[in-house]
């Protein structure tokens, strides 16, 4: 077995750097609840700037932040709230906008890229004339970057333009922007500008930014004044917090900079696998950290089994449907890393590709073999 | 501070028995004085002028219970991954911990005690239509935003809390909804009990009394969780061990962050399955966190080092208690003191007035919660030490007992006057 581990399952495996665990340990920390612990304090308020809101409010998770945020602006029973049908809050938050918040999701398309179409989104409105048997409209949910199209980006104009049918019929319009600062960066568009049309966003600290915990929603001052007595409610009012604020502060200061280079190295990991025989990644779809890796059909193997295999080289990832295999950078993967786990994925399709017998694969096997002895030492294979 | 030259002219003008008695008050209080000015540091400010910097006392509550040194190293060496995905470490071990020493199967941490309880009703009410038997007087009834209702959809049938915390058990029968009149009844799932029982000032429920209403709960097929936010002082304070304590509850919610001092987190206890279904619930709530071990090494170390100064907590309030008893204008039940919480009952008491007190100590340095118009509540925790209830005691004899004789004298004086003049 190797000892060399690269996790490239989610972003959300970073962890807590000297720096920050320095943070921590100096925090200045008081009852965020009886009053206000300092360190949170500041590290809303910073986020508040940052991101161009009045205010802003820590929380446990991103699940929490969106699961707020959506009750806050549909806090009227029989609420509807439009929002992509494979996004994060529809698919992976336990349906808790409903099971826990009693609103009704209505779901529009997602398109490859991330987007919904403007017309769908439109047309999804609740016609008020038919309130006797219809919810009331009440928000639009955008994802960005979003998640289950490979990390994409929404553009500032497409952002700004779902912001417009927002306004026009009364709507407010939340951005879950768990990787918000991966798209400014992709995207050259300062984080302020990119969601200055919504009402609120969410935004992971834990993620590419390396946090250990938490998540932040921004939003005006009355929005995130109801946030906070929600997030009470949901149980989510931490006392001595500043402790983990302060890592929070350290990591938005040390790794946002940081995200252009995780976006280069995904490129590259892309660009690779897409030369592997058996796999195909489209990789003009790779805009930051996210690779979508797709099994080729007649292949050999399949994501799981795949999956099984890399991890005995200590290669960590996740398994999406049976053809696909998803993996996430973050700055705790170097490149030396990431020529490793390409090594690993040309290694082993070759050895698959191989029992059908081809000398071809047989040399470029054997080649790989030597390739990755070399650089990596004794492998149990 | 008082001026007692000042207040000694003014007096000048009073009969010889007013003056006697207001220079005993005086006297009381100069000599509170001299104990405040001994234990506060006075300070030049910028601008020349004397200020006094008074020490801080914070007796508001437990929760305000900062990190320690060996709690912050311990955050800082947290061996930590994504609990999320896989399991923290640190987060596995402390649930391990607090499984055993809770007597249940298994456990889960969880950001508050809100969310503890939040997630043990919900989970044992899972089926919509439910209803839970709990103290009219109870933490998740008062002081939890009514979120097993409004969030969880759960329906809440409330009997009366006895002044020790109980509630009677025929009254707990009594409201448990027969099932042959379930086309108009939700259905009773739950029973729930808080130990030590806050809102009666930190009472403990007996190990017979939890056992009897478990007893009940079965015989009723219902389940039993108790808010043990502080069991660890109760069990304390009782001399029974937390697992014979709880051995009757299917669910418990004990809090690290009050008395035991870690800054953040509650925990769960329960069967597997019950924390199976609760881990999920958790995510769902939005407590699922990640590298969350930072977080459970404060509270290894809490666990460690502050369940053994839960009894000098104790002791510190019975003695403030009976402090604040002998203060004239103060009254204080102190049979009914049994772990670090003190109700304190302003006699012939204004809301102003006691504002009036709170705002006083305040500046002080000594900070508590106002209950209602008349009553204050004092809780003790590891980081009030016996000198900072001496200190807090002394600032509460140098307000009320002065305040209080002043203007029964004025009044009495007025009166005579009134009096003689008529005459």
């Amino acid at each position: 077995m190797v000892s060399r581990i690269v996790d490239l399952r989610s972003d959300t495996v970073t962890k807590p750097t000297e720096a920050m665990r320095a943070a921590m340990v100096s925090a200045e920390v008081d009852d965020d609840i009886l009053g206000r612990d300092p360190s949170c304090f500041r590290l809303e308020s910073e986020m508040a700037k940052i991101l161009g809101k009045e205010d802003a409010l820590f929380v446990p998770s991103g699940t929490m932040a969106n699961l707020i945020s959506v009750l806050v602006h549909c806090d009227v029973r029989g609420s509807e709230v439009i929002l992509g049908d494979n996004s994060h809050i529809h698919i992976y938050e336990n349906g808790g906008i409903a099971t826990i918040g009693g609103v009704h999701p209505r779901t529009v398309k997602n398109n490859e890229d991330g987007t919904m179409d403007i017309d769908l989104i439109q047309a999804a409105i609740r016609d008020p004339k038919g309130e006797l048997v219809y919810p009331t409209t009440r928000l639009i949910c955008l994802e960005n970057t979003h998640g289950n199209s490979g990390g994409r980006c929404l553009s500032v104009e497409y952002t700004d333009r779902v912001g417009q049918v927002a306004t026009k019929h009364g709507l407010k319009l939340h951005i879950d922007g768990a990787r918000i600062f991966n798209a400014s960066v992709a995207l050259g568009v300062p984080v302020y500008r990119l969601v200055q049309a919504a009402d609120s966003v969410s935004v992971c600290l834990s993620k590419g930014l390396g946090a250990p915990v938490g998540s932040v929603i921004v939003g005006s001052n009355s929005f995130i004044t109801k946030a906070r007595r929600l997030r009470k409610t949901l149980g989510g009012g931490m006392r001595q917090v500043g402790i983990l604020c302060a890592a929070a502060r350290v990591a938005l200061q040390e790794n946002v900079g940081k995200l252009e280079s995780d976006h280069k190295k995904a490129k590259l990991l892309a660009d690779g696998l897409n030369e592997i025989q058996g796999l195909r990644v489209d990789t003009s779809s790779v805009e930051t950290n996210i690779i979508n890796v797709e099994i080729k059909e007649g292949s050999p193997t399949t994501s799981s089994k795949l999956c099984k295999d890399l991890e005995n080289y200590g290669i960590l990832l996740l398994a999406g449907s049976s053809s696909r295999l998803r993996i996430v950078l973050h700055h705790q993967i170097s490149a030396d890393d990431v020529q490793y786990a390409l090594s690993c994925f040309e290694l082993k399709l070759s050895l698959l590709n191989a029992a059908c017998c081809s000398k071809l694969s047989r040399t470029h096997s054997i080649r790989s073999c030597e390739k990755i002895y070399y650089i990596y030492g004794d492998l149990n294979l | 501070m008082w001026g007692s030259s000042g207040m000694g002219d003014l007096l000048g003008s009073f009969p010889e028995s007013v003056r006697v008695r207001t220079k005993h008050a005086e006297k009381s209080c100069e000599d509170a004085a001299q104990v405040a000015r001994v234990t506060s540091d006075v300070v030049q400010g910028s601008s020349g002028k004397e200020r006094m910097v008074a020490r801080t006392v914070d007796l508001r509550s437990d929760t305000v219970t900062k990190p320690t040194e060996a709690m912050r190293i311990a955050m800082a060496n947290a061996e930590v991954d994504d609990d999320v995905l896989g399991n923290d470490p640190t987060a596995f071990l402390l649930e391990t911990e607090m499984a055993k020493k809770m007597g249940k199967e298994a456990a889960l941490f969880v950001p508050s005690g809100t969310m503890g309880n939040l997630i043990c009703v919900l989970v044992h009410c899972d089926v919509r239509g439910s209803e839970v038997i709990l103290g009219d007087n109870c933490h998740i009834y008062i002081y939890e935003n009514g979120g097993v209702s409004t969030i969880g959809g759960v329906h809440p049938r409330s009997v009366k809390n006895n002044e020790d915390g109980t509630m009677d058990i025929d009254s707990i029968e009594a409201a448990i909804r027969n099932p042959s009149g379930e086309l108009l009844y939700p259905t009773t799932r739950l029973i729930c009990l808080e130990n030590s029982h806050a809102n009666s000032g930190g009472r403990c429920l007996s190990v017979e009394y939890t056992d009897r209403v478990g007893e009940l709960a079965k015989k009723h097929g219902l389940k039993l969780h108790i808010d043990g936010a502080r069991i660890f002082n109760a069990s304390v304070a009782l001399g029974v061990p937390p697992d014979r304590l709880v051995q009757a509850a299917d669910s418990v919610s004990v809090c690290l962050s009050k008395g035991i001092g870690a800054p953040v987190g509650s925990v769960i206890v329960g069967s597997k399955i019950f924390i199976a279904k609760a881990r999920r619930l958790r995510k769902t709530l939005g407590g699922g966190m990640r590298q969350i071990g930072v977080l459970c090494a404060a509270a290894l170390v809490a666990l460690e080092e502050n369940v053994g100064k839960l009894e000098s907590d104790h002791r510190k309030t019975r003695l403030f208690a009976d402090g604040l008893n002998e203060i004239k204008g103060l009254k204080v039940n102190a049979g009914s003191v049994e772990t670090n919480i003190i109700f304190i009952d302003i006699e012939e008491g204004t809301r102003s007035r006691v504002e009036k007190i709170c705002n006083y100590l305040e500046e002080r340095g000594v900070y508590l919660l106002q209950e209602n118009s008349s009553r204050l509540r004092v809780v003790l925790h590891h980081q009030v030490s016996a000198s900072d209830v001496q200190y807090a005691l002394s600032c509460f004899k140098m307000k009320p007992a002065f305040v209080t004789c002043c203007r029964q004298l004025l009044r009495e004086y007025k009166m005579k006057r009134a009096t003689s003049e008529r005459i």
